[in-house]
């Protein structure tokens, strides 16, 4: 009878749990999307944290299982594999000796130049410990959080190109967008800063696995293979880090920019190990508030 | 009064207000912690499990991904017409993968409470035990999910950066051909209800044979 009694009150309160759940939901969200746009992310930061131990074991399972299958499929092209590290390494020992005594050489130069050697940001390794699991979104989280210095929008970077940008942090991981969101942009550069005008601006395009470059003037030259360079003029990257390689050109006109595909130099899908870079933007000085001939009429 | 006792009584206490189970002699007890805890626990572990599934399977292959592992697990729990567990599961789900994903934290937890409660309300109404009915369920669940996923994110000014039409579409091949999968071998894991009524129908049978073979006489 009283499991009966039990059933009955549960198809009674089930209406009012519903809307009780769902409006717990709608308050988390909507703290949640306040919070994105300012830089206190407090609902965030503690579901990761709460989320980060989970993340830790599911990346070494994942991590684990990955390199299982990895070694099953590869195990027949291993001796094949075997025989050309082998002429590999022979050329690369021949090529590290020509790079040595040319390093040695740029660095004589550059002590006569006084120049300051701009690659040497202060750098974190870290590990990435997950990926979105749903597929809406395009993030990835990594090991380290504000108790080894990180910060928002600190860049993320790879050994051949950038990541993307952090945005959320919690005491022991942080998320990163991917520079292929939609919603990630930099300011770049076709060729070296300095030497080529093609400038613009990129951003993600998911739905392609690319980035796309937008506002180069259709006057530049720009061609297949070149390499694109960020410029440091958007407040989050260093100038001179590698955003990838032009794999589309639509030529533009006098009167209309060239738009560009690039593949990204990170291997985004197969990332294990980055880079966040210890940089923050200079700040820059606010615009003047007061116009001069407001000023004017003042006086 | 003896420690024993006292600590019987404690359970009692906590069988009877917390879990509603009707307390009788100490072996009905047993059955009592069995029949209530263990299902529990059991569901606890596969909603672990597929979260663990959720995070990782991106690693090891992206399409992986379209598979909405919690759904499946809310969607059976739904199906079993248990309203509290198949809401608490819904919301419980959806808030830890939101955690770890870029999108809004609560969307997921909204769009599986909602979608438990729907699969709930059906299954209180038509019959939805049928392996072959479930297929349409999971489909069904897949889509509504995936809808008011976006239209939170849309509402709130955080639109999915992947097409809307195109991802649904692969997210409800793949889910349900899983799930189906899945829900059969969750059949076998978690089917104490499954195993009870074909007891029941077992008894039943019998015992109309035997009033059909009275009647005759």
């Amino acid at each position: 009878m009283a499991t009966v009694r039990t059933q009955r009150e549960i198809r009674q309160k089930a209406p009012l749990w519903l809307i009780g759940l769902l409006l717990a939901n709608v308050v988390i969200m909507a703290i949640d999307a306040r919070d994105n746009q300012g830089q206190q992310q407090i609902v965030r930061v503690w579901t990761q944290t709460v989320a980060t131990p989970v993340q830790n074991v599911s990346s070494k399972a994942g991590g684990a299982t990955s390199n299982f299958f990895h070694q099953i499929f590869s195990f027949r092209s291993i001796a094949a594999e075997n025989e050309q590290l082998k002429q590999r390494v022979t050329e690369i020992e021949s090529q590290l000796h020509t790079s040595r005594l040319q390093a040695a050489e740029n660095e004589r130069l550059k002590g006569l130049l006084d120049l300051r050697n701009q690659t040497t940001y202060q750098t974190l390794p870290a590990r990435v410990i997950a990926r979105d699991p749903s597929v809406w979104f395009n993030t990835i989280t990594i090991d380290r959080g504000t108790s080894s210095g990180v910060k928002i929008n600190m860049p993320v970077v790879s050994a051949t190109g950038i990541v993307g940008r952090v945005i959320t942090v919690s005491p022991w991981a942080a998320q990163v967008m991917l520079v292929t969101d939609e919603k990630a942009g930099a300011g770049a550069v076709v060729g070296q800063l300095g030497e080529s005008g093609a400038l613009g601006s990129v951003r993600g395009r998911p739905d392609l696995g690319l980035i796309e470059m937008r506002y180069v003037s259709g006057l530049e030259k720009v061609t297949l293979g070149d390499y694109v360079m960020t410029t440091g003029q958007d407040g989050i990257y260093p100038p001179g880090l590698n955003v990838g390689e032009v794999v589309d050109v639509k030529n533009g006109t006098a009167t209309q920019p060239h738009q560009i595909l690039i593949r990204p130099g990170a291997r985004l899908d197969r990332l294990e190990e980055v880079a966040v870079l210890l940089y923050e933007a200079p700040q820059r000085t606010a615009p003047a508030q007061t116009l001069p001939n407001v000023e004017k009429k003042k006086q | 009064m003896p420690i024993a006792d006292r600590q019987l009584s404690i359970a009692q206490i906590f069988l009877e207000n917390t879990l509603r189970v009707p307390i009788g002699p100490i072996g009905v007890r047993q059955l009592a912690i069995s029949n209530t805890i263990m299902p529990q626990l059991k569901i606890a572990a596969v909603l672990a499990l597929s979260i663990l599934l959720q995070l990782s399977l991106r690693v090891l292959w992206p399409p992986l991904s379209y598979i909405d592992f919690p759904l499946i697990v809310v969607v059976y729990i739904a199906l079993q017409r248990d309203a509290w567990r198949a809401l608490l599961v819904g919301t419980l789900a959806g808030i830890i993968v939101d955690a770890s994903s870029g999108g809004l934290i609560g969307a997921g937890g909204f769009s599986k409470t909602l979608t438990a409660y729907i699969i709930y309300f059906a299954a209180t109404k038509v019959n939805l035990e049928n392996p072959l009915v479930r297929i349409p369920v999971l489909a069904a669940a897949t889509v509504l999910d995936s809808a008011i996923y976006v239209f939170w994110h849309r509402l709130l000014g955080y639109p999915p950066v992947l097409p809307l039409m195109q991802t649904i579409s692969y997210r409800l091949i793949a889910t349900t051909i899983a799930g189906t999968l899945v829900l059969y071998m969750l059949d076998s894991i978690i089917a104490d209800r499954s195993a009870q009524q074909r007891q029941f129908a077992t008894r039943r049978r019998v015992a109309r044979r035997s009033t059909g073979t009275l009647r005759r006489r």
